[in-house]
């Protein structure tokens, strides 16, 4: 083993062991360990990405609700269930929910939660900022969400909120204000994420944990952590022009002062695709841990497929006007974003080949998970199909906004990106929790999931080539969509049933499931090496990395491990025992400085007056210094743990 | 671990629940003989063409589907067939020690990837030249094109003639129904005034963006005279799924005919050309409708649907039964309500520019922007409660609400049989 790697390790690592008392006593440092304050005040990885979850679960439930609402609406001709407004605000919190509140936190809570302990670390590099990040998510969320509870109601821009349909002179009301100003604040929180992920894989792998020898989630989580750092500031920049337009009169995207409005377009768009591969990606990297346990063979052509999802990462960037491709781009300019598009199918095609490569041969134990992974495979096939006769830009100049796009880009997210967390639930629920969800039930949803989704969206496919365009809250009865819409309308129920007999099956093995020892699915990646549920400390003596798929190494070499151990357990007693931080209640002091300066910039009433929304938000913004200002002097201090010998 | 009872349980509800996909299935395959869905051969389709722009985008979609159809059987195959034969089927399988624990072999990655691309290029081509195909009107036809201004407005489309200028006024300008010469070349101007929307014939061409301060073309040919459905893509706001429109191709002389027509200022009736029968015919009546109705489904006269053409060329001719005085009566009210303020209709009082031009509207076969069947029943509906049957319109919101306009029956009958007089 690569002796200089861990000799770094250990004495580089902790400098600051001790606890600095001359400070530490100006300052409140939270200690409990269970009960609310613990909750608020945490800084553990595993307990944030818990928290994300359970807060993105929370949203998916939302975002559902607001699609049942929608499906309904269009289950028959004519209906006038919901008005024209009320369709109009479903279908674009729908889009805002699902996306930004829902699959983007899930991949979030998996980030938290799987990659530290795939590197074999303690810890992300910045602990305190990766509590900042999910309670300004929840601060973005709630801006977002809030119009719920307003007289102006919420947004109703749809999920692109093309200007200039969302400026001042067409959207007057200030839900597009709050809807604005909560995707500003869910940029930072994504940002403040993505910059503590990137440090915390290069900085804190265990030794001997190559890059080529990391774990492809975690390899996954870097590249999405790079999209999200280069792909928000395109729509932070959209989103400040937009607020400027609304707010100060500003003429980016006002029309009759000569805004352009295609200009919207294009930032929003090279935001908006690199989006689509940040949802899917962590996907992706999902599924490339659980096809190899449950084949128990390692992942086939482990190189190309990491290297595929960097080339999709870069790509990504390269092909966001494909979303344009009916604004009137001209020839040369389609055809570019045509072929760059098509290019763009190469590395997502040999991924799917590598899946296959990987089950070939392999023992497959079609537990839960290995079946959403496989439905995975499946769906997101399809969805990528689709995706391919999109790419041809004559033929998209029909299927663009219509229903073949809302087909396309559900078996994408759905098939897709749900398919892969869902399964990502059920693999790791008993490390989190130490319990194990019932076969039966856990494949009953699935089969119910899978049938609900392929009868909701299948029909949209002929719908949508058949003319019936998006965002429509209703259509004649002449046209022929009324049977598929109905179909995709009973689809959507059972789509549903599904899905509640999921999450009642999570929610009931929480409480009473089958409780599992360490290591259940005879894994393969190191998350797996440590007890369940996982303690605060993680790993009680940091794992030195032979090969790639380490854990299933170190179950094959056990004696040359036990000695690494106990050595390297000596090694850390002798610098103090396991180094832990302090909580801290800061990050949520900074957050919440936020939320107020969103609520008094977007969410009061302009009835309220200019001077009371001014000093609103600058109260935002003072609590914000405030709680950074104390975030910084409250120093990094933490304490010692030592582990006792049965649990090393 | 489970016991082998609940996994015998296990595998009987596995292979009842497999059983019951492919029951699910039959039934499927069964009703869809029934329903007829995915042959979309609907008024929107764009799987069945009516000129070469949307025929060349037809057929690049085919190449695609072709191609990916190939690949998802060899696909699909090769999956199938690895999850069936590598299951483990006993506990005795899953305690089986490991297999090989092989990791890759590059020669099948990379003739793979050297495959995808291969395929690609069958797509591409095909691409390439649809896409300068569709473009524009082909440079040895650009003689012969006829050229049309498209203009969005929330939420309606205008239609002005630059080729067809009348004295004292400018271009010819109709509203929502777009009508163009059959067998020649359109270029299609596309404008608007406020929000992005997007014209979408799907028969005769794919949809492009009328983006403000962007000049965008499109051009689209019928083959043959006939009559398309066609509907905004771009979500443009509250009455996006209402902002519908129709383009009717006509043969040469037909075509002639119309725009010498249409050119002509508004049609007005006296009692000299009125029907003298008119006392003895019933009254219309406006009860026939709910008013919490948006469009109206299976209503449409079965010849708007069966021959929508020749239904068309019906509309052109004035109604039987005409009543001058109700029409004069009808003209009076459409300047006391203020309708001329947003309304031309030239030849008579209205001057307003804002809203659809009406010289000719009793010739079309729809209106409110192609959402209701042009009949007198409809028009009075859309005239008294406007709001409720395009949410958010114009005509209400900046015409009804701020100058306090409301139409009782009376006064709508006497509107309607105005507008119907406009030929």
């Amino acid at each position: 083993m690569d002796t200089t790697l861990t000799q770094t390790h250990f004495t580089g690592g902790h400098e600051e062991p001790q606890i600095a008392p001359t400070r530490a006593s100006a300052f409140w440092r939270p200690t409990a360990k269970t009960g609310l304050i613990s909750w608020l005040t945490t800084v553990d990885h595993k307990r944030i990405g818990i928290m994300y979850a359970i807060a993105a679960l929370f949203f998916f439930l939302v975002g559902g609700l607001e699609a049942l609402l929608i499906r309904l609406q269009l289950a028959v001709p004519n209906n006038d269930l919901l008005s024209a407004e009320q369709y109009n605000t479903l279908f674009t919190m729908h889009g805002t929910t699902m996306i930004f509140l829902s699959i983007m936190p899930l991949s979030s809570a998996f980030f938290n939660y799987i990659m530290p302990l795939q590197i074999g670390a303690r810890d992300v590099a910045f602990p305190r900022l990766n509590a900042f990040a999910f309670w300004t998510f929840l601060a973005g969320a709630i801006v977002i969400n809030i119009g719920w509870l307003l007289p102006d109601g919420p947004p109703d821009g749809s999920w692109v909120g093309y200007a200039p349909l969302t400026t001042r002179a067409y959207n007057p009301d200030q839900s597009i204000d709050m809807w604005v100003m909560g995707l500003q604040i869910l940029g930072v929180s994504s940002i403040a994420g993505s910059l503590n992920f990137i440090v915390t894989i290069i900085n804190m792998r265990a030794p001997g944990m190559t890059m080529m020898r990391m774990p492809v989630f975690s390899w996954m989580t870097l590249i999405t952590a790079f999209l999200i750092i280069l792909s928000f500031p395109a729509i932070t920049i959209a989103l400040v022009e937009l607020m400027m337009d609304r707010m100060f009169g500003t003429n980016f995207f006002e029309i009759s002062q000569g805004g352009l409005p295609i200009l919207w377009q294009h930032l929003f768009w090279i935001f908006g695709h690199p989006e689509v591969y940040i949802l899917i990606l962590p996907a992706m990297g999902i599924v490339s841990e659980i096809l190899p346990c449950f084949a128990r063979k390692p992942l086939f052509g482990y190189a190309i497929v990491v290297f595929s999802g960097a080339t999709i990462g870069f790509l990504g960037f390269a092909v966001w006007s494909h979303h344009m491709f009916t604004t009137g781009l001209g020839t040369v300019a389609t055809a570019a974003f045509s072929l760059a598009t098509m290019a763009i199918a190469v590395p997502t095609g040999v991924k799917i080949f590598n899946w296959i490569g990987t089950i070939w041969g392999g023992h497959l134990k079609m537990t839960t998970p290995m079946m959403f992974a496989l439905g995975f495979i499946w769906m997101f096939m399809m969805g990528g199909f689709s995706g391919i006769m999109h790419s041809a830009a004559p033929a998209d100049a029909q299927q663009h906004d219509s229903y073949f796009v809302i087909a396309h880009f559900h078996y994408v997210l759905i098939g897709g990106a749900l398919f892969a967390l869902l399964a990502g639930i059920h693999y790791w629920f008993p490390l989190a929790f130490g319990r194990k969800v019932d076969e039966f039930w856990g494949k009953l949803s699935f089969w119910v999931i899978f049938i609900g989704f392929n009868v909701t969206f299948f029909p949209m496919h002929f719908l949508g080539l058949n003319g019936m365009p998006r965002r429509t809250f209703t259509y004649d009865g002449n046209l022929g969509w009324n049977e598929p819409n109905l179909i995709a309308t009973i689809g959507a129920g059972i789509l549903g049933i599904g899905i509640a007999i999921y999450f009642a099956v999570m929610v009931y093995t929480y409480f009473k499931g089958t409780k599992t020892k360490r290591d259940p699915w005879d894994g393969r990646t190191l998350e797996w090496s440590i007890p369940t549920p996982p303690p605060e400390y993680n790993f009680a003596v940091t794992p030195t990395v032979h090969a790639r798929d380490a854990f299933w190494y170190e179950k094959h070499h056990k004696e040359e491990i036990a000695k690494e151990h106990a050595a390297h357990h000596a090694e850390e007693e002798a610098h103090g025992g396991i180094h832990m931080p302090f909580k801290s209640i800061y990050p949520l002091v900074t957050s919440s400085g936020m939320l107020i300066m969103g609520i008094g910039a977007a969410v009061l009433p302009v009835d309220a007056g200019a001077t009371m929304r001014i000093a609103v938000s600058v109260v935002g913004i003072l609590v914000m210094i405030g709680g950074i200002f104390m975030w910084a002097h409250e120093g990094q201090e933490g304490y010692h743990i030592h582990p006792n010998e049965e649990e090393i | 671990m489970r016991t082998p009872s609940s996994l015998s349980f296990l595998k009987k509800t596995v292979a009842a629940s497999r059983a019951a996909c492919v029951l699910a299935a039959v039934f499927l395959l069964a009703g869809c003989s029934q329903l007829n869905f995915w042959q979309m051969d609907g008024h929107q389709t764009s799987m069945v063409t009516a000129g070469p722009v949307a025929e060349s985008q037809l057929q690049v979609f085919y190449a695609t589907v072709w191609v990916t159809a190939i690949i998802f059987v060899v696909v699909a195959a090769v999956l199938t067939y690895a999850t069936i034969k590598f299951k483990a089927r006993t506990t005795d399988d899953e305690n089986a020690p490991p297999p090989e624990q092989s990791h890759g072999n590059p020669l099948i990655e990379l003739s793979l990837i050297g495959v995808s691309v291969l395929a690609l290029v069958f797509i591409a081509f095909p691409t390439l030249r649809a896409i300068w195909f569709t473009y524009d009107v082909p440079e040895e036809e650009r003689e012969n094109a006829y050229v049309i201004d498209a203009i969005g407005y929330q939420w309606w489309f205008k239609f002005d003639y630059p080729m067809e200028q009348i004295d004292g006024v400018g271009a010819l300008s109709v509203a929502n129904e777009m009508v163009i010469p059959a067998g020649r070349p359109v270029r299609v101007n596309l404008r608007t005034v406020d929000v992005i929307h997007s014209f979408w014939v799907p028969k005769l061409a794919g949809k492009v963006d009328m983006t403000p301060n962007r000049g965008n073309h499109m051009w689209l040919q019928a083959d043959e005279p006939g009559y398309f459905w066609g509907q905004c893509a771009e979500y443009c706001g509250d009455s996006h799924a209402v902002m519908r429109f129709r383009v009717i191709a006509l043969n040469e002389a037909d075509f002639a005919e119309w725009v010498a027509h249409k050119k002509l200022p508004a049609r007005t009736v006296t009692p000299e050309i009125a029907d003298p029968a008119r006392a003895e015919r019933p009254q219309i009546t406006f009860a026939s409708f709910k008013r919490n109705e948006y469009g109206f489904s299976d209503k449409w006269d079965p010849r708007s649907q069966v021959s929508p053409l020749d239904n068309w060329r019906q509309q052109q001719f004035p109604h039987e039964g005409e009543d001058a005085a109700l029409i004069a009566q009808g003209r009076k009210l459409f300047q006391t309500k203020t309708c001329i303020a947003c309304h031309t209709v030239r030849g008579h009082e209205g001057m307003g520019i804002t809203g659809p031009e009406l010289t000719h509207i009793a010739s079309q076969t729809t209106i409110a922007a192609g959402l209701l069947e042009n009949t007198p029943e409809q028009m009075a509906r859309w005239i008294m409660h406007p709001e409720v049957v395009k949410p958010g319109n114009k005509m209400y919101t900046t015409g009804y609400v701020p100058s306090e306009i409301t139409i009782d029956q009376d006064e709508a009958l006497a509107l309607v049989a105005y507008l119907q007089s406009l030929k």
